[in-house]
C-alpha cells in the first residue's frame, strides 16, 4: 500500500495548483487567500507524506508525483492561438549580441568546461580533506559539491562578458583549493 | 529556459499589484540568456539522448521481466532455495571469484545468481522456488538501454564521465535557466500553442522546466555525482592515497575480510546468513547477496536489506565464511554521507515509490527531453524570426530528435527476433538512417514521417512480442508492456492526424 500513498496524496498538490491558477487568473479580492491556500496544500501534502511513506522517501514521492500532476493541471488549461493572427506582445528579451572573436569563444570553452571543472573538483577535494567530520561524510558531501560548483561556474564563464575576470577568480580558486588539499594530504 | 515568453500576454494586461519578486536588470537577463544558448547548443544532443535514454530506463526491471516472461515468476523464496541456487552455480565453476544471488522483489519477481564460467564468460542463471536452476537470463534489450543511459556504451570512465558531464551541463542549463526567466513565477500557467513557432516552442520549454524543476535538479546532480564518481575519487586517491583508488573505495565497504585462497572447510552457508538476518532485522527484506571468494577461507558474503519507507539502496550487512555477522556497511545507520550515497540511485532512476513515482519519473523525464528537444527548436525559430535561418540544422535536429523512438523500437523489434545480434549496433545504424533523412525532408515531413514509423515499430513490437510468448507469459508486465507500446503507438500515430490537419488547414 505504502507506494500507493502517493497517488491517494496527489489531489492535495492538485488542488494547490488550481488555487494557485485561480490566484494567477486575473485580481479578485480572494487573491491572497488563493495564493496562501495554493502554497498550504502544498506543504500539508509534503508533510502528511512523511508519517505516511518515510520522511525522506514521502516529500521526494509528493514532489515527482505532485509536479506531475501540476503540469497535467497547465496542459489541460492550453489556450490556442490562431495561427493566422499576429498577437500583440511586448519585445521578448533577446540574448545579448556578442562580438564573435574566436579566441575568446576557446577561452570561455576552456573556463567553462576544464578550469571550472578543476577548481570545483578543488572545492570538493578541499572539504573533503580539510573539513571537520567523518571521512564518509566529507568525501560525500564534497563529492557533491563538485557537479554543483561546476555547473555554477559554466553558467557564470558563459554569461559573464568580462572573461578575464572569470578567469582569474577561476584559476584563483583551483590554486587555492587544490594546493590546500595536496598540502593537508590525509584524510 | 528561453526568456522569449516572458512578455507575451494573450489576455489583456491585469491590474496587479507590486510584484514580490526583485527586479532582475535586462542586461543580466540577456547575458544569461546567451551562456544559455551556448551551453544547450553545445551539448543539445548529449543531454537530449541522456535524458531519453534516462526516461525509458526508469523501467529497466520490467523491460528485463518483458524480455523473458516465461519466469519462474517467484514473489519469495525459502532461504534453502536461495542457498540451493548459489551451489548449483557454484557447481559450474567451483573457482569462482565471486557470485551475485538476486532475491525476488516486488519490482523484480525472480531468484537468479550471476557468475562467471571457468571461461570467463559472464552468465546470469533463474531459478525456480525450489532453487533448481531454470535457464538462462537473456536479455539484450534490457541491458542495450541501461547501458546507453549510463554510460553510452563506451568504456566505463570514459562513458561514465561523459554522461555525468552532461548532468553538470544540463544543472548548469537550469540554473542559467532560472536566472534568465524573470517572470518564472508569473506566467507559471501561460501555455499557449500555436500561432508563433517560436512562442509556442518557448512556452512548452518554460511550463515544463518551471513545474519540473524539484525532478530536474534531483536528477541532474545526482546524474552528474554518479557519473563523476570515478573522476572525483580518483583526484581524492592522487591527493590522499597516492593514487590507490581501491583505499578510497574501501571507506565505503564496511567491513572488511582478509583475502585467504586456501580452500574452507565448507562453502558458506547462505541459508544460515539470511536466517539469522531475518531475525536481527524481521522489518527488513534481504534483496540480494554478494559472495566473495566463495570456498576460499577467506570466503565472505555481503547481505542488502531494503526496510520498507526508508529513501535508500538498503543496508548491507557483512557476513564472514562462518555466518558470523561482522557487521554493517552503515547505508542507513553510518554516517551523514554513506545515507545520503545510499539514496543516490534510488532518487537518480525512480525507484523509491512504487510505480506511481516510476509513471511520473517517466512522464518528467520525457519532459526534461522535450525541454531539450525546444530549447534548440526556440534557437533555430529566432534565427529564422531575425531574418537567419538555417534550414539544414532545423532538418538535422528535428531528424535526430524523433530518430530516437525509431531505433528505440526498431532495436527492441530486433532483439526479439535475434537475441544474438548486438543491440547498440542495431540501433546506430537506425539512429543514422533516421537521421539520414534529414538530406530529403522538410522538418515537418521528417517529424511527420519518423513519428509514424516509430509509432508503427512499437505497435510491431508489441504484436510481435505477445505472438512469441504468447503460450508462456507467465509475468503480468508482459502485457502491460505490451499494452503501453501500443497506447504509446496510439498517442504518437494521433499526434501526427492532429498535425496534418494542422497544416492542411
Amino acid at each position: 500500500m505504502s507506494p500507493l500513498w502517493s497517488l491517494a496524496l496527489t489531489p492535495l498538490p492538485l488542488a494547490g495548483a488550481v488555487l494557485l491558477k485561480r490566484a494567477w487568473d486575473g485580481p479578485s479580492p480572494n487573491r491572497p487567500g488563493f495564493i496562501l491556500g495554493g502554497w498550504g496544500l502544498l506543504v500539508i501534502a509534503i508533510a502528511a507524506s512523511v508519517p505516511l511513506m518515510g520522511p525522506a522517501r514521502g516529500p521526494f514521492a509528493v514532489l515527482a508525483v505532485g509536479s506531475t500532476a501540476a503540469l497535467v493541471l497547465v496542459a489541460a488549461g492550453v489556450e490556442h492561438r490562431n495561427a493566422r493572427k499576429k498577437a500583440a506582445r511586448e519585445l521578448a528579451p533577446e540574448p545579448s549580441d556578442r562580438r564573435r572573436v574566436v579566441w575568446r569563444g576557446w577561452l570561455r570553452g576552456f573556463l567553462a568546461g576544464p578550469l571550472a571543472g578543476v577548481a570545483a573538483l578543488g572545492c570538493g577535494l578541499a572539504v573533503a580533506i580539510c573539513a571537520p567530520g567523518q571521512i564518509q561524510s566529507r568525501m560525500v558531501i564534497g563529492g557533491l559539491m563538485v557537479p554543483f560548483l561546476w555547473a555554477g561556474g559554466m553558467a557564470w564563464t558563459l554569461s559573464d562578458d568580462k572573461i578575464l575576470r572569470a578567469f582569474a577568480v577561476l584559476a584563483g580558486v583551483a590554486v587555492a583549493t587544490l594546493g590546500a588539499a595536496f598540502l593537508k594530504g590525509a584524510l | 529556459m528561453d526568456g522569449s515568453t516572458a512578455a507575451a500576454p494573450a489576455k489583456p494586461a491585469k491590474a496587479t499589484g507590486k510584484p514580490i519578486w526583485p527586479k532582475v536588470p535586462a542586461e543580466f537577463v540577456r547575458a544569461m540568456l546567451a551562456g544559455h544558448s551556448a551551453l544547450g547548443l553545445a551539448f543539445a544532443a548529449l543531454i537530449y539522448l541522456v535524458c531519453f535514454s534516462g526516461s525509458i530506463a526508469v523501467f529497466t526491471y520490467e523491460y528485463g521481466r518483458w524480455e523473458q516472461p516465461a519466469g519462474p515468476v517467484l514473489h519469495a523464496v525459502t532461504p534453502q532455495a536461495a542457498d540451493a541456487a548459489f551451489r548449483e552455480v557454484l557447481a559450474k565453476n567451483p573457482k569462482a571469484h565471486d557470485l551475485f544471488l538476486r532475491l525476488p522483489e516486488p519490482a523484480y519477481p525472480r531468484l537468479s545468481v550471476h557468475g562467471d564460467d571457468p571461461q570467463g564468460g559472464e552468465h546470469t542463471w533463474f531459478a525456480d522456488a525450489s532453487g533448481r536452476l531454470a535457464g538462462e537470463q537473456k536479455t539484450p534489450w534490457s541491458e542495450f538501454q541501461a547501458e546507453l543511459h549510463t554510460v553510452l556504451h563506451l568504456p566505463r570512465a570514459w562513458g561514465g564521465f561523459i554522461v555525468g558531464l552532461t548532468g553538470v551541463a544540463l544543472l548548469s542549463s537550469l540554473v542559467s535557466g532560472v536566472l534568465s526567466h524573470p517572470r518564472v513565477f508569473k506566467d507559471a500557467f501561460a501555455f499557449r500553442w500555436g500561432g508563433s513557432k517560436r512562442l509556442q516552442e518557448a512556452d512548452l520549454h518554460n511550463r515544463i522546466s518551471v513545474w519540473g524543476l524539484p525532478f530536474h535538479l534531483v536528477v541532474s546532480l545526482t546524474g552528474a555525482f554518479l557519473g563523476l564518481t570515478v573522476i572525483i575519487v580518483g583526484v581524492l586517491a592522487l591527493a590522499t592515497f597516492k593514487g590507490d583508488t581501491s583505499k578510497a573505495y574501501a571507506l565505503f565497504r564496511g567491513p572488511t575480510v582478509e583475502d585467504d585462497p586456501r580452500p574452507a572447510a565448507k562453502v558458506i552457508d547462505i541459508a544460515a546468513a539470511i536466517t539469522n538476518l531475518k531475525t536481527r532485522y524481521p522489518n527488513a527484506r534481504p534483496t540480494y547477496v554478494f559472495i566473495e571468494h566463495p570456498g576460499e577461507s577467506g570466503q565472505h558474503a555481503g547481505v542488502n536489506l531494503v526496510t520498507e519507507g526508508r529513501l535508500s539502496r538498503g543496508e548491507t550487512v557483512v557476513v564472514d565464511g562462518a555466518g558470523q555477522v561482522l557487521g554493517e556497511v552503515g547505508y542507513e545507520s553510518g554516517s551523514v554521507g554513506l545515507r545520503v550515497l545510499s539514496t543516490m540511485t534510488p532518487l537518480h532512476f525512480g525507484w523509491f515509490g512504487g510505480w506511481p513515482v516510476k509513471v511520473a519519473y517517466l512522464l518528467l523525464g520525457l519532459g526534461l527531453t522535450a525541454v531539450t528537444s525546444s530549447g534548440v527548436a526556440i534557437w533555430l525559430a529566432r534565427r529564422r524570426d531575425k531574418g537567419r535561418p538555417a534550414p539544414r540544422w532545423e532538418r538535422v535536429w528535428i531528424a535526430f530528435v524523433w530518430s530516437q523512438p525509431a531505433a528505440y523500437a526498431f532495436s527492441a523489434l530486433i532483439a526479439l527476433f535475434s537475441p544474438a545480434t548486438p543491440v547498440v549496433a542495431v540501433w546506430g545504424l537506425a539512429t543514422l538512417a533516421a537521421c539520414a533523412s534529414a538530406i530529403v525532408g522538410t522538418p515537418v515531413g521528417i517529424s511527420l514521417a519518423l513519428r509514424r514509423i516509430s509509432a508503427g515499430l512499437l505497435a510491431l513490437v508489441a504484436v510481435a512480442h505477445a505472438s512469441l510468448h504468447f503460450a508462456a507469459m507467465a509475468d503480468p508486465a508482459g502485457w502491460i508492456v505490451d499494452a503501453a507500446l501500443l497506447g504509446t503507438a496510439a498517442i504518437l500515430a494521433a499526434s501526427t492526424l492532429k498535425a496534418l490537419r494542422r497544416a492542411e488547414a
